[in-house]
């Protein structure tokens, strides 16, 4: 189905519906594309499992940070119980990006019993007047959890109805948790609510955008940057750093960005997402709706992913000739930066944890600093990673990989056999590693830097400075255990992999 | 109907039950929901509780069956069956208790006969109906612990009772972010009144603990309002009688719930005025060094106190009958039943230090927005005027949300309840002597902090 169509319906579609989604998996890097290009991974799942997060939780991350909104989380009151940690967060990007500090502000319908039997429509159409008399938000986001979609609530009707009697854009999201268990499918649900409520049907041709743009003084092309929570405002800086090197000028959406200003999106020559798991869905659309070209392959993380993005991108707007002289400029100023740690590093190993792209993607950057990447996990994996898992393990076809979207067993299994000297972890999993006496890295810890050269730089300053005295984790170790029988580290880490 | 909620101040019935079995020793849980509800939940805490992670079993490594439309469509029972399965094999405890979710119940999977099956084959495997529509978290604690009780976790049957041994509830972990310190200062207390104290989450106890809870010979509730449904299912099944009181914060507090203590056991008066004397002494050993900077510089406040249930009217009563400060407003942020919202007011109207005879005023409201309304409409306004009546200096105690609040009426801001954002806790509790210490020195840190 085209996108433009998925967009005309009330609800996105799942990932599981429209990639080669798999969320269970272990084996190589190589046997997991072979296995997903052949269609073997979507059925997989396990026998026992942990818990981890849905549609409603990630979709928070991307809707608390467009100011001047107000969220609902029409569901029982512990849906949206996590909002209260992003609030600083929130703020912080605020004041780095020069915003009016706001708090993050969000509802919850509260739904009961009573509601689970009669219906919580009432229960909703209460919620929105309040915000609307209240606080006189720019849009609502009503986020629809597991019980509405199961009891039946019409929330577009009633979004549709209450439209008339009130100011603020009322955007409904289908987020319920139990539908899919790739989560990031909340991108998704997020910008099939943008698409449908903020961005206008008139037609803003990129070529002419570009056009104008290139007579203006400073000759600088438009294009769009697609952001995510767990890239801060210093990596934006330095992406935009690098795109002004070649001549272009970065505008970043969604987060941070007001809802009247997602009709500027029309504006850009070109649309750059740094992340696919992030963006797939919306710049597809954007290409159907407004005939705007995109580029989604490589996360610029490291500095060999980061010039190819450079290239890839000065290919599609005719820059590559600028774009070569900055990048060995750049990458000769970066290496001779790294040397003195690429020598501390040379030969001590690693396993990385979380993003599908930014896994593969921070392994590259690792190999570059000295490591040996001995294992990946990938959250959940798509057609999307197939380039970069190849890319890794060119030189170890067999490097490990275990695709499961946290499953702390199944990791502490797999470092239990590798012993690696450094885990590097998605949030939520490090406290795990730390437990076997392994330090642990943050894969994202905004506001520190990760991203571009400088972002590579950054990393192994910080890295080196993890290794330098590894205390807390090893008397953890010592003190600690983690909850399974011994008995599970000698068996397969895989074991509960089924289908 | 349900009224809705702005930023609500704890999670829902699963995440009551969650919490309170993370915290449980040698237990484990079984999430029957969604993939998220455990996340989610491991988020809200991380959040809003001091930076409080999982523990032994706790965030993202709580088995969950992670129902999808699959079972949503033909039912989960014997995907939670494969979990329980799975985690019996895989994951080293003592007791393990299924906690059902909005999605399993509402599709109407009967957790309980799935643990009835593996009892059967002698596994140690209960359920707890805990959806998070049934209520708050503060209502799936009760629920929690009725289950517990009634599913034969706690026992056990017909055995004498020991007449020193008493069981402590009231605190919900994680909900109540103090509930370590506060818990482990009750049980040192009673512990030198020669009681064997189970708290259930000692790091020194286990599920044994539970296991050997009806021996004690009486359950005591630091709450009026959490853990009673429980004590009362308790009292049916064991015949365990049980006092419920207010978490005594400080030391007049403190000397009242002893002494309600030894009266409810029938312990010696004269050793539980010793253990009064001893701790008081002690209190005061530090207090007395303190008093210097405290009356030269004159730390005397007007304080509004916003929290739940178990620690508002503790937290004001310290405040007016141990350290002399004078509590304005005090808002309870839970829906609570009018025999609960009657023992907070009592407890308020009879602060025995106010030397007017001005008892705070109390409002019953969990919603940000009107609490910040109702404390700012209180609040004298000064409008530049020459001679203006003002409250001033003054404390704001309550939780992150209120930050804005105090800023608004020129207060000072310590936070004690959920959330609490700026600070990270261990050992913090507020209760008892210690605990009143402790927050003694954490209000004046604020004082002193920008020096």
């Amino acid at each position: 189905m085209a996108f433009v169509e998925y967009v005309n319906e009330k609800a996105n579609p799942r990932r599981d519906d429209r990639l080669r989604t798999c969320h269970a998996y272990g084996g190589t890097a190589c046997g997991l594309v072979k296995d997903s290009q052949g269609g073997c991974l979507v059925n997989k799942d396990r026998s026992f499992s942990q818990t981890f997060g849905c549609q409603m939780s990630l979709s928070m991350f991307m809707l608390q940070t467009i100011p001047d909104t107000v969220s609902i989380l029409h569901g029982p009151v512990g849906c949206g119980g996590a909002s209260p940690g992003r609030d600083y967060r929130v703020r912080e990007g605020n004041r780095a990006r020069g915003l009016k500090e706001q708090r993050v502000i969000w509802y919850n319908t509260n739904l009961n019993e009573s509601d689970v039997i009669n219906g919580g429509e009432d229960s909703l159409e209460k919620t929105i007047l309040a915000i609307e008399e209240r606080h006189h938000p720019k849009a609502i986001f009503i986020v629809s959890t597991c019980v509405p979609g199961i009891i039946g609530d019409d929330v577009d009707a009633l979004a549709a109805q209450l439209q008339e009697r009130v100011k603020a854009k009322l955007i409904p999201l289908h987020c319920e948790g139990f539908k899919t268990k790739i989560v990031a499918t909340a991108y998704d649900a997020v910008y099939h609510g943008i698409a449908r409520h903020l961005i206008d049907d008139q037609e803003d041709a990129p070529a002419e955008a570009a056009g104008a743009a290139q007579g203006q003084a400073d000759g600088l092309i438009p294009v769009n940057v697609f952001n995510f929570s767990s890239m801060g405002r210093i990596d934006e800086v330095e992406l935009a750093r690098l795109l002004k090197g070649i001549g272009l000028e970065a505008n970043f959406f969604p987060n941070y960005v007001h809802p009247d200003a997602f009709n500027h999106l029309k504006k850009a020559a070109l649309n750059i997402s740094v992340c696919a798991t992030h963006d797939d869905y919306f710049l597809e659309y954007l290409k159907e709706k407004f005939g705007t070209p995109y580029l989604i392959g490589t996360m610029p993380i490291g500095s060999r992913n980061t010039s190819e993005w450079l290239l890839a991108i000065a290919g599609k707007l005719g820059k590559e000739e600028v774009a070569q002289q900055f990048i060995t400029a750049e990458t000769k100023e970066l290496e001779a930066a790294l040397a003195p740690y690429q020598e501390r590093f040379q030969g001590k190993r690693v396993y990385i944890s979380g993003g599908e792209i930014r896994v593969p993607a921070t392994g590259m950057l690792m190999q570059e600093l000295g490591f040996k990447v001995i294992g990946l996990r990938a959250h959940h994996y798509d057609e999307f990673g197939d380039d970069l898992y190849l890319k890794v393990a060119e030189n170890d076809p067999d490097m490990e990989v275990n695709v499961a979207t946290t499953q702390p067993f199944e990791l502490v299994n797999l470092l239990n056999r590798a012993k690696p000297d450094l885990y590097i972890g998605h949030a939520g999993s490090n406290v795990y590693a730390a437990k076997l006496g392994i330090p642990g890295f943050p894969l994202f810890n905004t506001p520190k830097s990760y991203y571009g050269y400088r972002g590579a730089y950054e990393v192994a300053l910080q890295v080196d400075r993890l290794l330098r005295n590894q205390a807390y984790q090893r008397k953890l170790k010592e003190h600690t255990r983690n909850p399974y029988h011994e008995s599970w580290y000698q068996q397969d880490p895989y074991h509960y992999i089924t289908g | 109907m349900a009224t809705f909620i702005e930023r609500p101040r704890n999670s829902c019935a699963l995440g009551g039950a969650l919490t309170t079995l993370n915290a449980l020793q040698g237990v484990i849980p079984i999430i029957h929901a969604s993939n998220g509800c455990g996340g989610n939940i491991c988020g809200t805490i991380m959040a809003g509780s001091g930076y409080q992670g999982g523990g032994y079993i706790g965030a993202l490594s709580v088995p969950s069956s992670n129902v999808s439309e699959k079972e949503i469509l033909f039912g989960g029972e014997e995907r939670l069956e494969e979990q329980v399965a799975a985690t019996l094999e895989l994951v080293d405890g003592q007791v393990y208790v299924i906690v059902t979710g909005c999605m399993t119940e509402i599709i109407g999977d009967d957790a309980k006969a799935v643990a009835r099956r593996f009892q059967q084959q002698g596994k140690p495997v209960f359920a707890a109906e805990t959806a998070g529509f049934k209520g708050n978290a503060y209502h799936g604690y009760d629920l929690l612990l009725e289950a517990l009780i009634r599913e034969g976790v706690v026992g056990p049957k017909g055995v004498e009772k020991e007449p020193h041994q008493v069981n402590l509830w009231g605190i919900v972990p994680g909900h109540d972010p103090f509930w370590r310190g506060d818990l482990l200062e009750i049980k040192r207390l009673l512990g030198l009144l020669g009681l064997q104290v189970s708290t259930f989450i000692a790091p020194d106890e286990t599920a044994d603990n539970l296991r050997q809870a009806s021996k004690a010979a009486g359950n005591i509730i630091v709450s009026q309002s959490y853990g009673v449904a429980a004590a009362k299912v308790f009292e049916e099944e064991y015949g365990t009688p049980f006092l419920a009181v207010d978490l005594p914060v400080g030391p007049t507090a403190t000397a009242d719930f002893l002494r309600q203590v030894g009266r409810f056991l029938g312990l010696e008066t004269t050793k539980v005025e010793e253990v009064i004397r001893r701790e008081d002494g002690q209190y005061y050993w530090f207090i007395e060094r303190l008093a210097d900077f405290y009356t030269d510089l004159d730390m005397q406040h007007y304080a509004v106190v916003v929290s739940n249930a178990n620690y508002s009217a503790p937290i004001a009563r310290f405040l007016a009958d141990d350290l002399g400060w004078l509590p304005e407003v005090v808002v309870v942020t839970e829906p609570l039943a009018e025999e609960q919202k009657a023992h907070i007011q009592e407890a308020l109207a009879g602060l025995a230090e106010l030397k007017d005879g001005q008892v705070p005023k109390v409002l019953f409201e969990t919603d940000p927005y009107e609490i910040h309304n109702a404390v700012v409409a209180h609040w004298p306004k000064n409008n530049g005027e020459k001679y203006a009546h003002k409250l001033s200096p003054a404390f704001v105690i309550g939780s992150s949300f209120e930050k804005d609040l105090a800023a608004a009426i020129g207060a000072r801001h310590l936070t004690v309840s959920f959330p609490i954002l700026d600070r990270v806790l261990l050992d913090r509790g507020y209760s008892g002597y210690n605990g009143a210490l402790h927050l003694v020195e954490d209000l004046l840190a604020v004082v002193v902090g920008g020096r």
